[in-house]
């Protein structure tokens, strides 16, 4: 659906994107991730044709975006971020302009938007003037625009910034459902969001991609990955001695002594190897009391911080 | 067979293309006419029309043989409207939409930067255009002061403005032509920046120059380059036409000057964007 091939930008001396080649295909929901300034807006507003690359290109349902703009436009949705919008137009003639924008005639206009204004949930606000409406109203504005014509493809940037925790939910759910038969990228840097409904993730940092895949094959490889904690009552030498020796370990590091001779070791293991077994079975041997246990799941949030911190 | 369908693809594109351009023609002209904007303007230009006729029936006690329009037009308060109607019809065009984003939405609309900007030249034109028809009425509307003069007083008072047809033909083609020039260089200065107020301050700096270089001749006497001077007087050719002579000069001035200013135009956007 969508293919980067050496993206490039500099602004002046500073380079935004940094060589960024990468694949979507056809009905992923790709989460851009990176801190901010880190190149997310600009690889997007590239690919909308909004910014010329430096280098490189890109295309779009097969239509590259330098040779064939307009074509490659037809297959997209763009919602930018902060929505900007013609603050003296009403909704609906707002959206059935931009409809006819996007080349819509005569009957489909009206079907077009009515479908976009129940899409989104606009019903209640049609005929408000759109300096009138709240901040989430406006975010689903510019959701409806992106729809119209029903593209293949959906550029949203922070679709959910500034929302409320109500409103962020029901946009998460109405890109949820608009998966089926669109592919998304959307940007963001709210990782739970990431988690919870994209399919692939890619990490731009400093203007580079740093990782480009399934949230859980990029949880997998990394070192938090086979982190054990355990909290047992007993003799600490013997069971830190014993769990060194044991081949996956890496190092125990004893984390705290709790009151009533409780002790919690944190032990590092080889990603993907699981030391709970072995550790309750260390522990069960000499007698010792165990009453907690916990293999670390890494989420997105580990990732995110060991690919783009910076110490 | 083959050229009929590639005759058909052809006419299709146009009609598309033609009907996108139509599509953004139509709401940049309900942006002047369906705001308070517009109406503003339109009704400060009628007032301002109006002293114009009034300076008319002064200068006309002494019988200049001239006629009506070139009276209207050779008028110090002409001279205001003139410059000032085209930096506040154009310059929201691009600096407005520039700082609110919405260029960007424009932009990645399956549209071109030249359906863009051929769409809103014609609508600031056309708003230009229907500024100047209220003058139709004048000479209808002395027909009603004479009715009124005579039904009240019971005295035939006899106020005439005529329609001279080469006058007023010869008013209204150099009104459009210099129109569609100025309007294009309105345009011109709203795209380079996205400050209203910048946009109209350097269009209405740009309209001066071009006034002053026009009577340069005035300054300096006749002097081997003057003709050069004499053919982009605006002030000149206004004399002209409103006389009834109407002359090919400023039509290939004016065409080719609206040409190049509006490419220039859509280089200038285009520009913009690769830079930012």
């Amino acid at each position: 659906m969508v293919v980067a091939e050496h993206l490039h930008k500099t602004f002046g001396r500073f380079t935004a994107v940094k060589d960024a080649s990468f694949r979507i295909e056809k009905g992923e929901i790709v989460g851009f991730l990176g801190p901010n300034g880190a190149g997310k807006t600009t690889t997007m507003k590239m690919l909308t044709g909004y910014l010329p690359p430096t280098a490189g290109t890109a295309s779009i349902a097969g239509h590259d975006i330098l040779d064939e703009p307009v074509e490659s436009r037809r297959h997209l949705g763009y919602m930018p971020e902060n929505v900007p919008l013609y603050d003296d137009m009403r909704v609906t003639d707002y959206l059935i302009y931009r409809a006819q924008l996007k080349g819509l005639r005569g009957g489909d206009v009206r079907t077009q938007v009515g479908y976009v204004i129940d899409k989104c949930g606009l019903e209640p606000k049609r005929k408000n003037l759109i300096s009138t409406l709240s901040k989430g109203y406006r975010q689903r504005v510019g959701l409806a625009d992106a729809l119209l014509g029903k593209p293949d493809l959906l550029i949203l940037d922070e679709p959910t910034n500034g929302l409320d925790p109500n409103q962020i939910r029901q946009i998460r759910e109405l890109i949820r459902s608009l998966a089926e038969d669109h592919t998304v990228i959307l940007s963001t840097h709210i990782l739970s969001e990431v988690e919870m409904i994209c399919n692939k993730v890619i990490i731009i940092d400093q203007g580079e991609i740093k990782a480009a895949d399934t949230p859980l094959n990029l949880t997998r490889g990394l070192r938090a990955a086979g982190r054990v904690s355990i909290e047992f009552k007993g003799d600490l030498d013997v069971v830190v001695k014993e769990l060194e020796a044991f081949a996956p370990v890496k190092k125990v590091i004893v984390e705290e002594t709790l009151p009533g001779g409780w002790h919690r070791l944190l032990v590092r293991a080889e990603p993907g190897t699981d030391t709970r077994e072995k550790a309750a079975a260390i522990t069960a041997a000499h007698g010792f009391a165990t009453r907690h246990i916990y293999r670390h799941i890494p989420s997105l949030e580990d990732v995110f911080v060991e690919m783009t911190r910076r110490d | 067979m083959k050229n009929d369908t590639t005759l058909n693809k052809v006419k299709r594109n146009l009609v598309n293309y033609l009907s996108t351009l139509w599509v953004i023609y139509l709401k940049e002209l309900r942006g002047y006419l369906c705001v308070p904007f517009g109406w503003v303007i339109l009704t400060c230009t009628m007032g301002i029309q109006g002293l114009m006729l009034q300076a008319v029936l002064e200068t006309m006690t002494q019988a200049t043989g001239n006629g009506v329009m070139f009276h209207m037009m050779d008028s110090l308060f002409f001279l205001l409207l003139f410059i000032f109607i085209f930096p506040l019809i154009t310059m929201r065009t691009f600096a407005e939409e520039e700082r609110l984003g919405t260029l960007e939405g424009l932009l990645t609309a399956p549209v071109t930067t030249t359906q863009i900007l051929l769409g809103k030249y014609f609508a600031a034109y056309s708003f230009y255009l229907i500024i100047w028809l209220p003058m139709l009425l004048y000479p209808w509307m002395s027909e009603i002061g004479n009715l009124y003069t005579y039904t009240r007083y019971g005295e035939h008072c006899e106020t005439t403005i005529t329609y001279m047809l080469a006058d007023w033909i010869g008013a209204y083609s150099i009104l459009a032509l210099t129109g569609a020039f100025f309007v294009a260089l309105g345009i011109l200065c709203s795209s380079v920046t996205r400050s209203q107020i910048i946009a109209a301050i350097f269009c209405t700096c740009l309209m001066i120059m071009y006034y002053f270089m026009g009577r340069v001749t005035e300054l300096w006497g006749e002097f081997p380059a003057a003709p050069i001077f004499h053919y982009i007087s605006w002030s000149e050719q206004f004399k002209a036409f409103t006389s009834g002579a109407l002359d090919t000069r400023p039509l290939v001035l004016y065409l080719t000057m609206t040409i190049c200013t509006l490419a220039l135009t859509k280089r200038l956007v285009d520009y913009r964007r690769w830079t930012r």
